[in-house]
């Protein structure tokens, strides 16, 4: 149990750094990402095509595809949701 | 056809109240770059610094924009903002961009992407930034400019090229103004052509005087002229013609001769056809860098000694074939000014400009 929330932490701080690097968030650093802060729409303000940036970014640095986008949906609710799947999905293709 | 407005972006930062300091201090020593897959080996290069932009207010916008896209943003902005028009959103502006490789550093970003992680995991983003209009519809979109948007792609002379496309679209009414730009970006793959093909300048110092042998350092930048047909008053000069083959007015007796001398060709002895001894001689590659569209940041040079009629000290001042070069900064009384542009083959591009009667 202990392990699993340690691994969850480093998910979540890779996954706030990537989205704000990688998706150059002007002005937002990591750290100021919430967990259960909602990522797109009236939240961090994430639109659809930082959705598909997304998908790239599993895909690369976690071999993870999201292949159906209601799928998606639910995944990319928060860090926590993404993180989460990818405890989950970690070497399996979903 | 005159110039209304100028922005630029290079290595010293932003806007003509930076250029016109630039020129006033001189040469600064270029800072060194990386060189990748080599231990510890640099390169100097005149390199932007957008985390240096004060006014974040645009790049907010911009977060998908690569580099390339941003520089020419900010400089077309700047261009408009310079030429104090008041209702200049409500007029008709076309857009016609000038660069030698385009969005080349995003390129290669995305084929590194293919090469990494397959084609089915390369980022959309970076794919639509690497294609040849990104950055003119960048500028388009952010400034809500509605005209004709074009990009011009020319080893040499693309600049100069854009500048007579500009003339055609104005003479024949396609817009009341147009934003005229140049840009292109220092990349690892530039680079490392350059050192190859090219000799370095080991100091730093780009010699335009010395022509052969020849020495360049890398640099980047964006530059926007705003033009028009009309004059105001805050407009810098007049453009009154443009040539990128040859000089139909070889004769025409002139103030300053400027050329774009900047160790890009091996040996530019070219130049020295084209220069009097009676007529004052200068160069600014040292304050840019070496790049394929110099020609455009020295024409701003022009444009602002034209307006403000003012000598600024060419600042590299080696000078072997005993030119007459303008070597002091100062008030003057400067008519017009010739910028001559050479490419690998020895034919020359050449723009009048004169000052505003």
């Amino acid at each position: 149990m202990e392990n699993k929330e340690l691994e969850l932490q480093k998910i979540r701080k890779d996954l706030k750094e990537m989205i704000a690097r990688d998706l150059a968030l002007e002005d937002v650093k990591p750290e100021e990402i919430g967990d259960d802060e909602i990522l797109f729409g009236e939240g961090l303000g994430l639109d659809s095509l930082d959705a598909v940036e997304i998908v790239v970014l599993l895909q690369r640095n976690f071999g993870l595809e999201i292949k159906n986008m209601d799928q998606g949906k639910e995944i990319f609710y928060s860090i926590n949701t993404i993180a989460n799947f990818i405890y989950d999905n970690k070497g399996k293709k979903s | 056809m005159k110039i209304l407005g100028t922005g630029i972006i290079f290595t010293r930062g932003q806007g003509i109240g930076v250029l016109e300091n630039s020129l006033r201090s001189g040469w600064v020593k270029p800072a060194e770059m990386d060189v990748p897959r080599t231990e510890g080996n640099t390169r100097p290069v005149y390199q932007v610094d957008l985390d240096a932009v004060q006014d974040r207010s645009l790049l907010k916008k911009l977060r998908r924009a690569d580099k390339l896209s941003k520089m020419s943003v900010l400089a077309a902005a700047d261009a408009l903002a310079d030429s104090g028009i008041a209702d200049i959103a409500r007029k008709k502006i076309g857009i016609i961009l000038a660069t030698a490789f385009g969005a080349q550093v995003t390129t290669f970003d995305f084929l590194d992407g293919i090469l990494d992680y397959g084609d089915a995991a390369v980022s959309p983003t970076t794919f639509s930034n690497s294609v040849h209009n990104a950055a003119a519809s960048y500028v388009s979109s952010s400034l809500n400019i509605r005209g004709p948007t074009l990009t011009v792609t020319q080893f040499r002379f693309s600049f100069q090229s854009a500048l007579q496309l500009a003339q055609t679209w104005l003479e024949q009414g396609r817009c009341d103004y147009l934003l005229a730009g140049a840009v292109d970006q220092y990349g690892d793959v530039l680079g490392y052509i350059a050192e190859q093909k090219l000799t370095a300048a080991q100091d730093g110092r780009i010699k335009p005087f010395v022509f052969n042998p020849t020495c360049q350092v890398p640099g980047e930048g964006a530059l926007f002229f705003l033009l028009g047909n009309d004059r105001t008053d805050s407009a810098y000069c007049s453009i009154d013609s443009v040539s990128t083959s040859g000089d139909p007015d070889c004769g025409k007796p002139v103030d300053i001769n400027l050329i774009d001398a900047d160790g890009m060709l091996p040996d530019e002895s070219a130049y020295l056809s084209a220069l009097s001894p009676d007529t004052l001689t200068t160069a600014y590659a040292p304050i840019f860098g070496s790049m394929m569209i110099g020609g455009a940041f020295n024409l701003a040079t022009a444009a602002l000694m034209l307006k403000q009629q003012t000598h600024y000290a060419a600042p590299v001042l080696d000078n072997p074939h005993a030119l007459l070069l303008l070597s002091e900064t100062g008030p003057a009384h400067i008519g017009s000014i010739r910028s001559i542009g050479c490419n690998c083959f020895g034919e020359k591009s050449v723009v009048y400009l004169s000052k505003l009667t």
